[in-house]
Formats: structure tokens, sequence, C-alpha cells
């Protein structure tokens, strides 16, 4: 009696708790045991990667701040975006960068109308900002802007001044970015050249924002991310004790082994490529994925990116995705590689564009802006 | 004495599968050797990662070993290897195979048999799989690389190495999707412990073949695998197309498990090789130097290997 007693009041709370957490359903469980992480998993809810710095150390906002944030999201929502017709505020129908622009901001689908009290992605450091780059990664970095600019260079998109002789060098890093020149395939970005997204993947919101199904079993997760134009692909980790695979093996998302730690499935990343590219890591990135089912309608995914070449230390992000429903909300297949008319077609029209040059019919291709893609950069 | 020494033998031996089985049981996780036979549903276990061992994906129908891409040789129907495989000497070959086809014959409606005649002429140039795409099903089952299968009990996904190419089996719920897939749309059923898929809403861009089967957007595929032994599954399938076939046929293979403890699925990366076959012509500086326009010349100018030298002196 005097147990019951002393426990009865703390179990009162926990149940309260619990109701006031929202009376979300408690997370499912697999047939054979395992917490069940399974689902479409998206999110509609705003969550910036890292920190503004007037929330210092705080991981969530209070409702005032929520509220102006908030206030501030659906200010921004009504901002014409790509529909706007100016260019730096001055009217600018017709012009490269207008006409360069292409798709109208109906394409980016639906703007996010959540917000989350959660101040960033990123929860450690505790400032929530990503740790500063090495400077060998800064150096790294600052190379390849500078072979960016210097291809921009005398274009509408460039600063003024003349032709770079740099348009003759070949890019300092594998290049993945959408660079203005067009010598070859490797002369366009990742997602021209259909390389599919890398990992980890950070969602967004919107139609671009991107969709994960989740199938397990005792032995694997299979995650197929679609995202981006086509960009989707599927990611298998098997749970395994296997050790991972030499390390010049190189793949291009990864050699991932997982294991389950209590109710959490873990999943270790090694062996990237350089051929993929997060926030400036490449074959040296280290990945700790943390899938973890909060509730019935919430996957926590949680990774901690570790690169000594590029970070002075390792950081941690979480995003919690939201159930979506499998009726509405469905997972295509890439196809991007399959109907990459683009990739020649850009390759087609530089050479086309050299040629009318040559003979006097056309400006100089190494004038013209065809990478910045008409945006306010 | 004999039968003593065989009786201390016997109890090494029963010693050492104690010892092997203590070993196994250690295992945290589940892998070839502790892998049970069923699902906790009671379905056959489908996990791990699988691959044929035949010859299908180089011609369906029986065939003897011949070159990838001929050219006449000296007597008829004796053809020698041709360019652009002929540096890649028996590597550039066909591997014999007793078939796959019931009834070792395709269908075919008569213009789609001198469609597929032509395809196979033109392998090189009309090929999907050469370009890298999405293999499509039932092609993706046994092409000569392995793929994962995830079972849970509302979905099986399948992820393959070529191409990075992938297909969800939906169990319970399937929504239409909303256009036509290359790896077309597969809905499962469980009949006993055979697993029934019908996969429809195909296009017309897949192949069945290096030999140029193929079929059009009318597609109807109708998987069973069942298990044979733990570790192997009978595959069949049959298609239906009536443009293309007058009347469905069936193939027959077996899936084989892998076995390894290092058995992993490795990405068959394709895209970025074959841009230079695909798109090198549209360089700037062309890194074949045998380029005439879209057309690669090849002059197959190979020295014979040191190794082969030193036996002709």
């Amino acid at each position: 009696m005097k147990i019951a007693a002393r426990f009865l009041p703390v179990a009162a709370l926990v149940a309260a708790a619990t109701i006031i957490a929202g009376a979300q359903a408690k997370a499912p469980r697999t047939s054979w045991g395992t917490p069940d992480l399974q689902g479409v998993w998206n999110t509609n809810t705003f969550v910036p990667v890292e920190r503004a710095p007037q929330y210092g150390t705080r991981a969530m906002m209070t409702e005032e701040e929520h509220a102006k944030a908030l206030a501030d999201l659906q200010e921004r929502n009504k901002r014409p975006g790509r529909d706007s017709r100016e260019v730096a505020g001055k009217p600018a129908i017709g012009t490269e960068k207008d006409v360069a622009r292409a798709y109208n901001e109906f394409w980016f689908g639906d703007k996010p109308t959540k917000l989350s009290y959660r101040t960033s992605m990123v929860i450690d450091p505790p400032d929530g900002r990503i740790p500063p780059l090495t400077p060998e990664a800064a150096k790294r970095i600052a190379d390849k802007r500078e072979f960016l600019a210097a291809l921009l260079q005398g274009t509408s998109g460039g600063h003024p001044g003349p032709i770079s002789p740099r348009r003759a060098e070949r890019s300092p890093d594998y290049n993945l970015d959408r660079i203005n020149r067009a010598d070859g395939p490797e002369d366009r970005g990742g997602p021209e050249r259909c390389f599919g997204n890398g990992m980890p993947v950070v969602m967004g919101t919107g139609t671009f924002g991107g969709v994960m199904q989740l199938v397990q079993s005792s032995d694997s997760v299979s995650l197929y991310y679609d995202i981006g134009q086509g960009s989707g692909f599927a990611w298998v980790a098997p749970i395994t004790n296997r050790p991972h695979l030499p390390k010049y093996v190189q793949l291009y998302r990864g050699d991932p082994i997982g294991r389950w730690e209590g109710d959490t499935l873990v999943v270790d990343v090694t062996n990237f490529s350089d051929e993929t590219d997060f926030r400036g890591s490449r074959e040296n990135l280290h990945l700790v994925m943390r899938f973890k089912r909060v509730d019935a309608n919430t996957l926590s995914v949680q990774f901690t990116a570790d690169d000594p070449t590029t970070w002075a230390k390792p950081w941690t992000a979480v995003q919690e995705l939201e159930k979506a429903d499998e009726k509405t909300t469905q997972i295509l297949e890439p196809g991007c590689h399959e109907g990459n008319y683009g990739l020649m077609g850009m390759l087609i029209n530089t050479r086309a564009a050299e040629k009318a040059f040559r003979e006097g019919k056309g400006p100089d291709p190494a004038t013209q802006d065809n990478a910045t893609g008409g945006g306010d950069n | 004495m004999v039968t003593r020494s065989i009786w201390r033998g016997g109890m090494v031996a029963a010693a050492a599968v104690v010892l092997a089985l203590a070993v196994s049981s250690l295992r945290t996780t589940e892998d070839s050797s502790t892998r049970s036979a069923r699902m906790a549903d009671g379905r056959p276990n489908l996990n791990g990662t699988w691959q044929v061992m035949n010859t299908a994906n180089w011609d369906l129908l029986a065939h003897t070993v011949r070159p990838a891409v001929s050219q006449p040789g000296v007597y008829e129907n004796h053809p020698v290897l041709a360019a652009p495989v002929l540096a890649l000497g028996s590597t550039g070959l066909v591997p014999a195979g007793p078939g796959v086809v019931e009834g070792n014959e395709i269908p075919y409606k008569p213009e789609a048999a001198a469609m597929k005649r032509e395809n196979g002429e033109h392998w090189l140039d009309r090929d999907p799989e050469v370009r890298c795409y999405m293999p499509g099903v039932p092609r993706a089952m046994y092409m000569p690389y392995p793929f994962q299968i995830t079972q849970s009990p509302g979905k099986i996904q399948m992820v393959f190495a070529y191409a990075n190419a992938s297909r969800t089996i939906f169990l319970e719920e399937a929504p239409r999707p909303p256009a036509d897939k290359w790896m077309g749309h597969s809905v499962g059923h469980w009949e006993g412990n055979t697993l029934v898929v019908h996969v429809t809403d195909f296009n017309d861009r897949t192949w069945l073949s290096r030999s140029g089967d193929f079929h059009s957007d009318a597609l109807d595929v109708v998987e069973r695998f069942t298990p044979i032994t733990p570790d192997a599954l009978r595959y069949e399938v049959t298609l239906t197309d009536p443009n293309v076939y007058t009347h469905p046929w069936k193939m027959s293979m077996v899936l084989y498990r892998q076995l390894e403890d290092n058995a992993a699925l490795m990405d068959f990366r394709c895209l970025e090789f074959v841009e230079e076959t695909f798109l090198g012509h549209l360089r700037k500086n062309q890194l074949v130097k045998h380029w005439e326009g879209d057309t690669i010349v090849l002059d197959v100018t190979r020295r014979v290997p040191e190794g082969d030298k030193k036996y002709e002196r």
C-alpha cells in the first residue's frame, strides 16, 4: 500500500504528460520485436539547418518567439520569388536573367505553413551552428569559388572584366557545381548529370523537399528517397556485423552498416566518394545515422557528421519527419538519366554557339551566363 | 580397437558441432548461418542478397557461345569477334546457356519477330542496358549482378546493384502510379509458400535481353517466387503483351541467395561511365581522337601482349 501510494502520483504525472504531448499514439513495433520505422515520411514543418544567433544555446523557441518567427515566415511566403519580373528591384522583363529563371514559382510547390519550435536542425555543438571549416577545407572551398567566379567574369551573372584565361583550366575539385562552361559532361553539375542526391539527405518542405519510403526487415532497412528533380535513389542499410569495406573502395552513397542500440537503429556510414559533396565534405565523410520512431506519426532521423579534413569537430543534426498518407504521397522512380536530353542539349548547344561565334554569327559563348540560372545570387 | 577409435572421432566431431553452434549463437544479427527459413508471420524468409546463375540476360533461348558483336568469318555460321569488342578476346563472348523459356520459343507476332532480329543485330545501338537505363521487370531479376530483398508484411523492397534500380512490391495498399514506370508497378500476395506478383504500368522502353527481346507498354507480368530450399527460389514469370506476342509465354529459373559472410550490395554505378560512349563526340576537346561526327572510329590498334611474344620466339 505504501509503495502504491508513493508511485501513483508519478504514474498520474506521466499519464498527464502523455496527454499534454498531444495524445500521440505509441511507436509501433514489428512482428519480430524491433521498433517499426516503416512508412512514407516527409515534412511540411520548417526548421532552419543552423540557429540564428539571437537564440544562443537555446534549442527551442518561446511561444512569443515562435509567433513572431511564424509571422515572418508567412510574410516571406508572399514574396513573388521566381515569378518576379524584376532583378535587384528594377524591371527586367526579357533580360537574360529574367529568361534564365525558366521555371516559375508554380513548380516549386506549396510553401511551408508550419514552423517548428526547434531553433535549428543542428543540436550539437550547443550553439546550433556547424563547426568552423578547417583551414584546409576553407581553402578548398575558396579555390572553387574563385574558379566559379572566374568562369562567370564578364557575363551578366558575374563580375565585370575580360574573359578569364582560367576557362582553359580544369576545376580544382571533381566538379559537381553548375559552372559557366560546357566543354564536356564533367563541366555540368551533379544534378544535370543525374548523379542523384547523396547521403545524408536533409529534407526540405514543399515539392522539392523530398519524400522517403522506409521498408524494414530483420536484416536490413531499405530506404527510397524521392527528392529533387529525379534525384531520387535507393539506399539499403544491412543490419550486420560485417566490417566496413577496404577504405580505398569508394561508394557514391557510402558503405552503410546498421545495428540496434536499444530502440534506435544506428547506421555507420563510411567509404564515401569524392563525387559527392556534403557541405564541403567528400570522401573522408563519416556519418553515424540514428533512426528512432518517436511515436506513431514521427520518425526522428539524426546524423553525426565527422570529417577532420573539413570541420574543426563533429556535429549533429536532427530532423523529425512526419508520416505521410501513402494514398496521396506516392514514391515515384527517378528516371533522370533515362530522360536526360538536357545534358546532351547543353553540349550540342554550346558546340553550335562556338561554331556560330567562329563564323561571326553570334556572341562568344564565354560571354554568356549559363550557370546562375538567373537567380538572385 | 577400430570401433573405439571411430567412436572417439565421433566425439571430436560432436564437440566441434557444439562449439560451432555456440559460436553461431553468439552472433547478434541475422546472417546466413542464423537466418530462419520463415518470417514471424510464417511466410518464407526472402531477406538477403540474391542473384541468378544463368545467361538469361545475354539470351533467353538456348544458345551456344558466340561473339557479343560478330562479323562473318571464313566459314558460314562461324562468325568471329568484331569491333568494338574485338580487343576483348574471350571476355567479348556471350557464354553458352540452355535457355530459360518454356518450350524454348518466344511467341512473337511475325512483325515483332523481325523487330527482335533487327534489335539483336543492332544490340549495341539499341539495348537500354548499354545506356545504363533502368532494366525493367523481369530483366532486373536475371541480370548478372546481385539485388537485395527487404521483406516486411506490407511491402517487399528490392534494390538492384545495377544502376541503383529498385522496385516496391505492395502487399497491402497499392496506390496506382500516375504514369508509366521503367520498373512497372508491382502488387503482390502470398499463395501458401509462393509470392505472386502482378506487374503493370510499364513503358515500352525496356528490353528483356541483350538479344533484342522486347515488349510494348501493354506488357503484363505475373511473377511467382517459390522457395526450393531456404537459399534458393524458383522464379517463374509469365509475360502477356498482345501487341508483341501471339499468346502468353513463360520463363523459369532459380534465384540463389549469397551466403558469403561479406556479401554486400555494392552499386554498379554506370551512368557516368556511359557519358563517354554517348556524349564523347560532343566534347570541345575529345578524349577519344577517333570520332568522326557522332561515329566512333575504332582502329583497334592493340599491341600483342608481351606474354604471347615470349612464346612466339
